[in-house]
This record gives C-alpha cells, sequence and structure tokens, in this order.
C-alpha cells in the first residue's frame, strides 16, 4: 500500500478481510462460474442488480456457496438472501425495537397531513393562547403562537425525518465516492484525496456546518448540505478500506484480465462488496444528521418559517420558555429527537452485526 | 448619531455571530465568580446589571449603541439634561442658556462647581474644545458630528462662559447629547477613530461614576463619583454583567447574582409572567421609547444619483406599499407576538412622547383591510394568476425577501404573520434572517426590512436619518440614512422644524413630518414596544423611572435610574429558589442521556469488541 494508510483504516482493512475468509473464497468461486461460462456480463448486471438489494450482499455470497452448482435465476437467490437477513436481523430485539419505533415514526410522518394537517404550522388561525399548559383541548399545551404542540410535534417529524434521511444519503454518498475511487486508483490521486479527507475529518464538523449555513440562504436545502459535505470523511476512510480488501481479491485481478475497465471494476465488482458496509453506515449516519439538523435549528440557522423539532426547540428558547418553565415547549420535542436517533442507531447496528460476519459470530 | 440606538443594523452586531458561542457563554457565565456582588465583603453595595449588548466603543466620540452611549451618560456629563418627569431641559454642565435676537448665537453659563474625578475643575474651555473637535476633525465627528455639524465657532471667553455661534438657527440647542469630554486628558489623544477609552483606568470622567475596569463582552464597572456635583450615588458600585443568553441573566436574577435585568430588547412575555409570581422581584412594565416598523427599500441611491442594490421595483408604486401594510393586522401583532407589552403603531414618534405623538386621521389611517388591499393591488396592475399568485407586467409573481434579525425572535414571528398575511394575498415572502444584516442593508439588497430606532425627547436625529443630505456621497460610502428615503417635501418640513424655535409650532411641523412619512409607505410602524425589565427588591430598595410614572429604568435619556438607585438593607445572600421545575428538568435530560449513553456503549460492547 502506497497511499501512507493510517493505523485506524488499515486496522479495518484487516479486519475486512480477516472477515472475508468464509465469504470471499465463494465469491471467487461465484465470480468465475460466471466467467467460465462466458457470461461475465450476465454474472456482473445480476451483481449490479443486486446492489440495490445490497442487504443480502454477504449472506447471498455464503448462499451461493452453499449451492456452488449452476446459478439459479437471480430473483430467487435474492430472496432467500432476504429471507436469510430477515431471519438474522430478527435475533437482536434491540434492532426490532429500533425497527419498530422508525416504522412508527415514518407512518406519523407520512400521514401526517391526513392526521393533523399543515393547517397546524399556520399562525394566523392559531387556535389557543400562547404558551397554554397541557389540557384536554392540547395534549401537549400550546406554543408561543398558540398552536397545538402536539400537531406540531408530529408535523416536525416530517422536516426532521427528510433532512436526516437526505443529509445522510448525500454524506454516504460523498464518502463512498471518495472511499472507492481513492482505494481503487491509489497514487497520487489517493493521496491528494485522503488528505482532502483527513482535512475535513479534524475539522469540528459543527462549526464548519454552522459557518456554512451562515454564508448560504436559509433553507432546508442548505441544511441538508451543510450537514452532507461535513460529515462524509468516516465513510469514506470506511469505504477505502473494504475497497483496498476487495480488490486485492483474485476475480478482481480476473475481470480486469478479461478487459474489464476501472468504471467496471468500480461499479460492478467493488460497489456492490462495499454496499453492506455503504448501508449499514447510513443508518447509523441518519441519526447523528437528525441530531445535527436539530443542533443548527436549535443555534436559530435553520429556516425560521418551517417546522422541525430543533426548530421547535429554538423557539422555546428564545420565547424564554425554560426560565418561565413552560417543560411542554422544550420536552416534546427534545424526546422525540433523541426517540428517533436511537431508533435509528439501534437498526444500524443490528444492521452492521448481521451483514458483517465476523461481527456477527461474536454472537 | 447619539443615543438614538439602533435596534437594526450596528446596534444588533452583536456578537450573536455565532449562537452556540451565545449560547455557551450565557450557560458559562453563572458559574463564573468574576464580579461578584461585593457587599458583605468590604461593605461595598454593588448594584449588577445583567445586559447582553456588546459595548461598540467607550469613547464617546465613537460609541453610537444604546449600551455604551448609557455607560457614556454616566461618565460624563451632557450640558443639559431631561428632567426624568416631563423630559424638559434641565441644567447639567451649563446652568442658564440664551439665544441671542438674531438665533444664532448661544451663550451657555457652566457651573463652577463641578471637578472632574482627578481634581481639575470643569470649565467652559473643555466644552468649547469638545466641540471645536468634533467640528475640525472628521475622525471625532463619527457619533454625534450631526450635532455640530451647522456649528460656525465654538468659543471659551471665561471658564463660566461658552458661545455657539450657528450657520443656521438650531432648534436642537437645548438638547445637545453630547458627552464633554476633559480636554487635559482627551488632547494626548491622536487618531479619534482607534481610540477607545478603554485602556488606562481610571477614566478621568466628572458624571455620576467613574469607569474602573471593562472587559470585552464580560464585564463594564463603575465606581460611584463621590465628587458628583448633584450628589453622589448611593451605591458604591455599578458592574454592567454579560449574559447573552436571556434566559441565563433572568436565571441569574431568580438567584440574586444580578440585581436587576433589562433584556435585549425586552423580557419575553413567559419571561415576564413567570418573573411577576416570584418572590423579591419586581417587574416593570413601561412604554417604551422604542418603534419597530417595516421598512420598504425605495431603491437605493446615493448623492451623486448613483442607484444600486436590488430592491423590487414594485414597491416603488406607493399602492403596493399601502397594500402590503393594509394586509398586517397590528392588533394581532400586539395581542400574540408582544402579548400586551407593546402599543399598536401609529405615527413615527411613540406615544410616551406627547408633544410629537402624531396619528393618522381615520380616512387616511391604513388600517387592517386585506380586501382594499387587495383591490389596490388589483388596480396597480398585480392581478392573481391561475395559482392565485400575484404577477407583474413582466409575468413574474410578486416575491419579496424579508431582511430580519436572527437575533430577534420578535422578527421571526412577525415575520411568519408576514408570510401568511401577504400569503393570501398571492404574494411571497423568503423571511432573510441574518445574524448581521448591516451589509445586505446598506447595499440596498433586500426588499422590505424589520426596523427600529430608540427615540430622544428632542425627535431631531430620528427625523434627519430620512432626509436626501442623509444619503451616502458614493454607493460605497456608509451614512446616516436608514433606509434610503429621500422626499422634497419632507426635507422641507424637516429645514423648517430644525429652525423653529417656538415648540408649538415646531411640534406641528414635525406632525406634519410624521404624516408626510405614513403617506410615503416607506416607514410603516406596526407597534410601539414596552420596556419590560425586572429588579431584585431585596437589593434595589427604589429606583427612579423616567417618566416617573410608567417608566423605563434602563436606556433612559440620562442617568436617573442608576445615580438614584437607593440600596436595600435586607442580606441579599438567601438566593432565590431558582425554577425547580427546569432544573428537575434539566437533571432529568442528563439521567435520560446517561441512561442511553450507558446503554450503547453496553450494546457496542455486547456486538463487537473491536469495532474501529
Amino acid at each position: 500500500m502506497t497511499t501512507g494508510v493510517t493505523p485506524p483504516a488499515d486496522a479495518r482493512g484487516a479486519d475486512a478481510r480477516g472477515a472475508d475468509v468464509q465469504g470471499a473464497d465463494a465469491r471467487g468461486a461465484d465470480a468465475q462460474g460466471a466467467d467460465a461460462r462466458g457470461a461475465d456480463a450476465r454474472g456482473a448486471d445480476a451483481r449490479g442488480a443486486d446492489a440495490q438489494n445490497a442487504a443480502a450482499q454477504d449472506a447471498s455470497a455464503q448462499d451461493a456457496a452453499a449451492h456452488a452448482g449452476p446459478r439459479r435465476p437471480a430473483w430467487q437467490r435474492r430472496r432467500r438472501a432476504a429471507a436469510r437477513f430477515w431471519r438474522q436481523y430478527r435475533t437482536h430485539r434491540a434492532g426490532l425495537a429500533g425497527l419498530a419505533a422508525l416504522v412508527l415514526c415514518a407512518l406519523l410522518a407520512l400521514t401526517a397531513p391526513l392526521a393533523v394537517g399543515s393547517d397546524v404550522a399556520g399562525v394566523t388561525d392559531a387556535p389557543g393562547q400562547p404558551l397554554a399548559p397541557p389540557s384536554g383541548r392540547f395534549w401537549l399545551g400550546t406554543d408561543r403562537y398558540g398552536r397545538d404542540l402536539l400537531g406540531l410535534v408530529v408535523w416536525g417529524s416530517r422536516v426532521s425525518l427528510l433532512v436526516g434521511l437526505l443529509a445522510a444519503v448525500l454524506s454516504v454518498a460523498i464518502g463512498a465516492a471518495v472511499g472507492i475511487t481513492a482505494g481503487h486508483f491509489r497514487g497520487a490521486y489517493a493521496t491528494v484525496m485522503m488528505r482532502v479527507t483527513d482535512w475535513f475529518l479534524v475539522m469540528p464538523t459543527l462549526v464548519l456546518a454552522v459557518a456554512l449555513t451562515a454564508v448560504l440562504p436559509r433553507s432546508l436545502g442548505t441544511v441538508i448540505l451543510a450537514i452532507g459535505v461535513t460529515t462524509w470523511p468516516t465513510t469514506a476512510r470506511l469505504v477505502r478500506a473494504q475497497t483496498l480488501a476487495v480488490e486485492a481479491r483474485p476475480y478482481i485481478e480476473r475481470a480486469r484480465a478479461l478487459g474489464g475497465g476501472h468504471a467496471h471494476v468500480m461499479t460492478r465488482h467493488v460497489l456492490p462488496n462495499v454496499m453492506p458496509l455503504v448501508l449499514a453506515q447510513t443508518t447509523l449516519m441518519v441519526s447523528s444528521s437528525i441530531l445535527t439538523e436539530a443542533t443548527l435549528a436549535f443555534l436559530g440557522l435553520g429556516d425560521p418559517t418551517v417546522v422541525s423539532w430543533g426548530g421547535l426547540l429554538q423557539d422555546a428558547r428564545e420565547a424564554g420558555a425554560v426560565s418561565a418553565g413552560d417543560w411542554w415547549y422544550l420536552v416534546p420535542p427534545g424526546l422525540a429527537i433523541a426517540g428517533v436517533a436511537l431508533a435509528f442507531t439501534l437498526c444500524g447496528r443490528a444492521v452492521e452485526t448481521v451483514l458483517n460476519p465476523r461481527l456477527g459470530v461474536a454472537r | 448619531m447619539s443615543r438614538a440606538d439602533q435596534h437594526g443594523r450596528t446596534a444588533r452586531l452583536a456578537a450573536a455571530g455565532v449562537a452556540a458561542l451565545a449560547l455557551t457563554a450565557g450557560l458559562a457565565t453563572p458559574l463564573n465568580p468574576a464580579p461578584q456582588r461585593a457587599a458583605a465583603a468590604d461593605g461595598k453595595k454593588t448594584l449588577t446589571v445583567a445586559v447582553a449588548q456588546s459595548v461598540d466603543s467607550l469613547s464617546p466620540f465613537l460609541a453610537t449603541r444604546l449600551v455604551s452611549t448609557s455607560i457614556n451618560r454616566l461618565m460624563y456629563e451632557y450640558l443639559t439634561d431631561y428632567d426624568p418627569g416631563d423630559a424638559h431641559p434641565v441644567p447639567g454642565l451649563a446652568t442658564r442658556w440664551s439665544p441671542s435676537a438674531d438665533k444664532l448665537t448661544w451663550t451657555y453659563t457652566i457651573r463652577s462647581d463641578a471637578t472632574w474625578s482627578d481634581g481639575r475643575k470643569v470649565t467652559a474651555e473643555d466644552a468649547a474644545w469638545t466641540f471645536t473637535k468634533m467640528m475640525t476633525d472628521e475622525k471625532a465627528a463619527t457619533a454625534n458630528g450631526s450635532f455640530v455639524a451647522n456649528f460656525r465657532e465654538v468659543t471659551a471667553p471665561s471658564p463660566t462662559r461658552l458661545v455657539i455661534r450657528l450657520k443656521k438657527p438650531q432648534a436642537t440647542m437645548t438638547a445637545l447629547d453630547v458627552p464633554i469630554v476633559p480636554k487635559h486628558v482627551w488632547e494626548k489623544v491622536g487618531d479619534f477613530s482607534k481610540f477607545n477609552n478603554d485602556k488606562s483606568f481610571p477614566v478621568v470622567g466628572d458624571g455620576p461614576f467613574v469607569l474602573t475596569a471593562y472587559k470585552p463582552d464580560s464585564y463594564v464597572r463603575l465606581k460611584a463619583n463621590q465628587r458628583f456635583w448633584r450628589g453622589a450615588p448611593k451605591f458604591d458600585e455599578l458592574v454592567f454583567r454579560y449574559y447573552k443568553d436571556q434566559d441565563a441573566a433572568v436565571a441569574a436574577l431568580r438567584k440574586g447574582e444580578v440585581s436587576f435585568v433589562a433584556g435585549s430588547p425586552s423580557l419575553t412575555p413567559a419571561q415576564a409572567a413567570s418573573l411577576k409570581g416570584a418572590k423579591h422581584i419586581r417587574v416593570n412594565d413601561a412604554p417604551g421609547r422604542r418603534f419597530y416598523a417595516l421598512a420598504v427599500n425605495p431603491g437605493a441611491r446615493a448623492k451623486d444619483g448613483q442607484k444600486f442594490g436590488d430592491g423590487d421595483p414594485s414597491l416603488l408604486d406607493v399602492r403596493v406599499r399601502h397594500a402590503l401594510f393594509l394586509a398586517v393586522d397590528r392588533k394581532t401583532i400586539i395581542d400574540k407576538v408582544f402579548q400586551g407589552h407593546a402599543v399598536e403603531g401609529q405615527g413615527y414618534i411613540p406615544p410616551r412622547f406627547s408633544t410629537y405623538f402624531w396619528k393618522p386621521s381615520p380616512d387616511q389611517k391604513l388600517a387592517y383591510d386585506p380586501a382594499k388591499a387587495a383591490r389596490l393591488l388589483d388596480e396597480a396592475g398585480y392581478r392573481k394568476n391561475a395559482e392565485g399568485r400575484r404577477v407583474g407586467k413582466d409575468g413574474k409573481p410578486l416575491t419579496y425577501r424579508v431582511l430580519c434579525h436572527a437575533t430577534d425572535p420578535n422578527d421571526k414571528a412577525v415575520g411568519q404573520y408576514l408570510k401568511e398575511w401577504w400569503g393570501k394575498l398571492g404574494i411571497g415572502v423568503n423571511l432573510d434572517c441574518l445574524d448581521n444584516v448591516t451589509d445586505p442593508w446598506l447595499a440596498g439588497r433586500y426588499d422590505l426590512a424589520f426596523d427600529g430606532w430608540s427615540v430622544n425627547p428632542d425627535p431631531d436625529f430620528v427625523l434627519s436619518i430620512h432626509t436626501c443630505a442623509a444619503l451616502p456621497d458614493t454607493p460605497k460610502d456608509t451614512a446616516a440614512t436608514d433606509n434610503f428615503i429621500c422626499d422634497k417635501a419632507y426635507d422641507r418640513l424637516y429645514a423648517r422644524q430644525l429652525a423653529e424655535y417656538d415648540p408649538a409650532k415646531r411640534a406641528d411641523i414635525v406632525q406634519r413630518m410624521e404624516s408626510r412619512l405614513y403617506d410615503l409607505g416607506y416607514m410603516n410602524v406596526m407597534a410601539y414596544p414596552n420596556a419590560v425589565e425586572a429588579y431584585r427588591t431585596d437589593q434595589i430598595a427604589s429606583i427612579e423611572t423616567m417618566p416617573k410614572d410608567a417608566g423605563n429604568i434602563y436606556g433612559q435619556d440620562g442617568y436617573w435610574s442608576w445615580w438614584s438607585a437607593v440600596p436595600a438593607d435586607s442580606d441579599p445572600s438567601s438566593g432565590g429558589p431558582g425554577s425547580a421545575g427546569v432544573i428537575a428538568g434539566i437533571a432529568g435530560g442528563v439521567v435520560v442521556l446517561t441512561a442511553v449513553g450507558a446503554f450503547l456503549a453496553l450494546r457496542r460492547r455486547a456486538t463487537a469488541d473491536d469495532r474501529e
């Protein structure tokens, strides 16, 4: 490795390589089989398609090892892999709890337009008195405009989840792109990219995000961008290590020998293999993105006309609810943020454990 | 610029810059033991005031913010003061004053019982030097230059006689809000634009207090001037302590760490309501001296005629401006946003200054009437399209950028209402909340903006900022203009009121100016916010408000409040109970977070002991 890999990445690379003890050979065999039948394109296609269902990749590799014979139709294999994934996931109680919480949250957010409607965020027709404590009519009291806080917390989930998901996807996409290309090309390019990554890694994320949101116009897009472009370096490091491990496998060399170009190797062979990692990373990143979004909104850097959990906390602080002891203004959005972040973390951990054979063995 | 602080722009630059810093500072300061109430230790009576606004400069030649000009008031005596009762001019450094028959020469008699804190006598020579310096050195004219722009010559024929010769009659000669500084100290100053008067302490002055220490955004400390000619203050020490977070300041007041909280610009309704029931705390809710307005960009331009900025051209149509304001329900703003701690806006000058207060006649008034607003917009040619959006002749839908101060919760709240009210009219609103609004403001890159000024007993300054003369020389210069208004009729009236020595006639002209300003629709006053402040009655036995009944304490037109404050005898050591609920809440939050952290840590260990 000529690129001067720092110890943690190396360790990760070693980990990943070690983890592949069961899987790598099987995959090699799989690829070989495909190559042997001169159906590299088809095999690769299947793999590429697999990327969509990448959660099942590692499992499917083992699966394929068990049935090393002629390839079964891809959809059947995928279904079995998914079932296998689910069987393993089911054994993680915390993961299940997180998933249940997430499904509940997603349902609430998706049905919010029917359940509470966008009118809940309107200030001119606010139904109650400002800062009224919880009552039969307003279960969680009202905010400084007299709006129903329960409705606002439900409505706010839409923005918080949306920003959390999009920011995480953006962040992981940047990280994966940088990681794969840096792992694939090595040399000067990798050195430069990794130094850029290091630079972003040592910059305090929040300060950078605050600076970005302060400069750009205030909108949801800005917040997503600010979170996305400041949190990708960890993903880049992880993905690069995994890429190095994957590229060391013999079938990659074979693919190259058969004329596979850079793009082919990266998208058809490396990407599907780092996808499990990327997926787990995304799940984990969502919770930190939601927290960062809340932080930025709380610091007054969000769009003030959009209702989000962090924005509600900021409103509460500005209205003086903290010193006035109006707890109902502070507690519900705070608990909602903590709850959703926790649910995503639990899910992410469980997915990671299932998809990483080595982690799975420990259980 | 004088005492009128701009509740917008410059004044708001307050280091809030990164709110995070403000937040942490706010949380940290209560733990910081820096300037403790020294009551017990050495028997000194200290009055501690919680403030948030950063000091721009302690030099009276540069200071324009409310906090800085208030401190300058305490450090240096002016020629005349305002009566705390009805704000008429009363003797300050000058005991008597009179104009000549041609109205162009004013003679002041300077008192002989005033001394600087270093023992030297205060003479007319100090005053003459201060004014002459501002007239001759442009760098010394930054803050108060407008007062001396019309001066021909200032002389001191004897230590007790000051003579000012004018180019044209000037009605503000008994309201010269200029701190008089000691010549023997200030003549050594080189560059007035760089000297901030915060290096060598104590700072020589002749006001009721002497500045003894200053640390930016931490504290300003002053000690009582025992030689003050009006009598020494009752408190031995006055400390302005910084709390960037208003909730932290309120908590400090509850605990007795500070004696007084002014809020910036005032306590929120929730804070006022919760403090009203607290023991040993008195909430002072008084009509304020500020107005809170919606300013329209009339097309920014410089004196040389050059236009700049990018204000929406549709706003040049008076019907559009009136339509926008017709759709603003001022009553709702008072009821919901200020929750009764404000008075509905009428003319430019708040009702507290009854001489100059003006309100529109019923047929002139732009009362809340969305239907009329829609009609006006139709007449102006901005009709609704299929999607219900108003479109101009160019076919583009109307969308206005509204500049708001990210540091002012009221701006954001009112902005939300504007968005919905104007949305119903078919006009889009982009609420542009910034920590630093100065840059887009001076460059004219906005359509509408939240604006507000504190008004002095003499309204000359707040009127002057809307004259053509206040426009910048070139687009690059900064000038006194507020939002680039330049109207010939208004300017003529302005010149007339400045030259009018008869108070009743002058008030009449000022009211006609306000009427003109109202009709123009470039400055739409929505409210006059109250000054909502609170103090501990077990630390301050009594304190003078201005005006005497129903007046404010912080940011007065004078030093009356702090000079008159009487310390309470009771032992203040027993702090208030604090807000138990909040503490419990925070404790609960910490417990939950710790539990979650521990849980995650355990899970982590369970799932993998060698995760990277």
